[in-house]
């Protein structure tokens, strides 16, 4: 009953911190007169919002976005956490590696994204290559910073229950880096929008990036505005899905503390 | 301590470093008018005409002290269109489009006679009329803007339809993609694409969008408060910057000199290849008379613009553009 009272509670203050955010949002626009193709007034962007639901041309963009969003995630969450792995057990390949990596943290994502369209073609791997990159660095140093974690008595643990390489994965590394693999993953779902975006934003015709360039080219402001609300949705979406698979996989720690 | 007054000296050698080196624009005489001028692209030979008259002084004789700004081409149309700039320089197609989207901009001086696009081949894909087009993977920036237009103008022409091709966004990447193959034909700017990739050895089939249509090409705009209000400077405007083509066209060596001084690394690019980019471009110019634009180009060009569904209304193109101050 408590607990029902407290999500109601939190639920009110987000309504209301939503509606003073939209009434000043609206206030500003009518009270300043400045013209809709430069900052459109909340009932213009909720006009263009029905009119590409209807039409489905949003659904279908963001469709697409999301997909290359979910592959980017994939991929990135896959190789960072390989490669982490890699990194943690070995000293030769972190020695080997840990210069490229930390130089390639140093290159922007945008500077990169037009090499990979002439690399792989205007398709969807180009997206989905951009969206990788930028998930990969914070999901890697959270696997390494997540295995390190894991203290060395349980290692001692594991061994003199002479557990096998498998076992020690499943059972000891796996749950115990879990808590900072799953921070990482956090921050990763949100940039693989964002790398996905810059990819539709060098070239594309198709996803969320492509219809906010449709829109300023078109001087439809409202309509670049539908596309960036969608893009925050789409962010928040994964972070709750990451969020939500956190409270299930971590369950056990929560009983443990509590 | 002494860290501390190195550091403090660095800061202040830094400080004075970047006030000094400040352009003159940021700095405006109080006795000329600032204008600041979305140009649409980076820095690029393709501007000689401006630079040239920056530094033959035809700007500062009409009392405007010129400072180049090189963001988006929609974000220069935009300002100018709230009034926040009062000119900018834009590609033909933004004018109709801004004006259906209800900002008040006016299109007061031509610069470019020719719309400026082109579809380029290599001489192997066999694509000497638009036709040839047919069935080939066409690459360009994007389903917006000039190129896009430019296709789309030259297929409606042609009778070709979205469905015969296959369109490929690519970004600026043109040159790079047809020279790697992965694509059959790309959309870029005459100046531009053909001569960089001539200059990297291919043979090119070169197909003109003006050479089957005319449509209202790259030019000044203005707003209608600054044509109501101030139509003296939107005259000084004009005449320094057609004074400044004119120039630029009778002096092409002068112009190309004087680029030196507004794009960084212009002297470790290929001096050849831009002096040939500059050149092609000066052939687009409107230069009989300078500064006029023809009414039949932006009565094509709102047909194009409608037919593709880039314009939301009909407008009346009076109030889009006019030749009274190129006259």
């Amino acid at each position: 009953m408590k607990d029902l009272a407290g999500t109601l509670g939190k639920l009110g203050f987000l309504l209301l911190s939503l509606l003073v955010g939209l009434l000043l949002w609206q206030g500003f626009t009518t009270f300043s007169q400045i013209p809709s193709f430069i900052f459109p007034s909340p009932e213009e962007v909720w006009i263009r919002l029905v009119i590409v639901l209807k039409d489905g041309s949003l659904l279908k963009h963001t469709l697409i976005t999301l997909q290359e969003v979910l592959l980017g995630l994939a991929l990135g969450l896959t190789a960072a956490t390989v490669t982490g792995y890699l990194l943690t057990k070995s000293r030769v390949v972190e020695r080997l590696l840990s210069p490229y990596i930390v130089a390639s943290q140093s290159i922007p994502i945008v500077a990169i994204a037009p090499l990979l369209v002439i690399w792989l073609g205007p398709g969807i791997l180009s997206k989905i290559l951009t969206s990788a990159l930028i998930v990969f660095f914070p999901v890697l140093v959270n696997t390494i910073v997540g295995l390190r974690s894991v203290p060395v008595e349980l290692y001692d643990l594991m061994k003199s229950l002479q557990a096998s390489s498998w076992q020690r994965i499943v059972k000891l590394e796996i749950p115990a880096s879990l808590p900072v693999f799953l921070g990482g993953l956090r921050i990763g779902a949100t940039l693989a929008v964002i790398g996905a975006v810059v990819g539709e934003f060098v070239g594309a015709d198709k996803g969320l990036g492509f219809l906010v360039n449709v829109g300023r080219g078109l001087y439809d402001t409202a309509l670049v505005f539908v596309a960036v609300f969608t893009l925050v949705f789409l962010a928040l979406g994964l972070y709750s899905a990451v969020v939500f698979l956190e409270n299930h996989l971590l369950s056990w720690q929560k009983r443990n503390d509590d | 301590m002494r860290i501390k007054i190195f550091l403090l000296t660095f800061m202040i050698t830094i400080l004075a470093a970047s006030c000094s080196g400040m352009p003159s624009g940021e700095n405006p005489s109080e006795d000329l008018s600032h204008i600041r001028l979305p140009m649409g692209y980076i820095p690029n030979v393709q501007y000689a005409p401006f630079y040239l008259g920056m530094e033959k002084g035809f700007f500062v004789e009409a009392g405007i002290d010129l400072e180049f700004d090189y963001a988006f081409e929609t974000d220069g149309v935009a300002l100018v269109g709230a009034n926040e700039l009062q000119f900018s320089i834009v590609s033909g197609e933004q004018v109709p489009i801004a004006r259906a989207e209800g900002l008040p901009i006016v299109y007061v001086m031509a610069w470019y006679e020719k719309y400026p696009i082109a579809i380029i081949a290599k001489s192997e894909q066999n694509v000497k009329i638009p036709l040839d087009m047919a069935g080939k993977r066409v690459a360009l920036p994007g389903l917006f803007g000039a190129n896009y237009v430019g296709l789309r103008a030259l297929m409606g022409e042609v009778g070709l339809e979205e469905d015969d091709l296959i369109l490929e966004s690519v970004g600026f990447n043109q040159v790079e993609v047809l020279a790697a193959d992965t694509t059959d034909v790309i959309v870029g700017y005459i100046a531009n694409e053909p001569v960089q990739l001539k200059s990297l050895g291919y043979d090119l089939d070169v197909i003109l969008v003006s050479d089957y249509l005319g449509l209202v090409s790259n030019g000044l705009i203005t707003n209608e408060t600054t044509l109501a209000e101030n139509p003296d400077l939107v005259q000084r405007m004009v005449s320094a910057t057609l004074k400044s083509i004119q120039y630029a066209v009778e002096h092409p060596e002068e112009a190309f000199q004087a680029c030196f001084d507004f794009i960084e690394g212009l002297e470790n690019a290929d001096q050849e290849v831009q002096f040939e980019v500059m050149k092609t471009s000066m052939e687009l110019y409107q230069t009989d008379p300078y500064g006029y634009s023809d009414p039949a180009d932006w009565s094509n060009m709102q047909d194009v613009l409608l037919e593709m569904g880039l314009m939301k209304r009909e407008i009346n193109l009076e109030e889009a553009y006019t030749n009274e101050f190129s006259q």
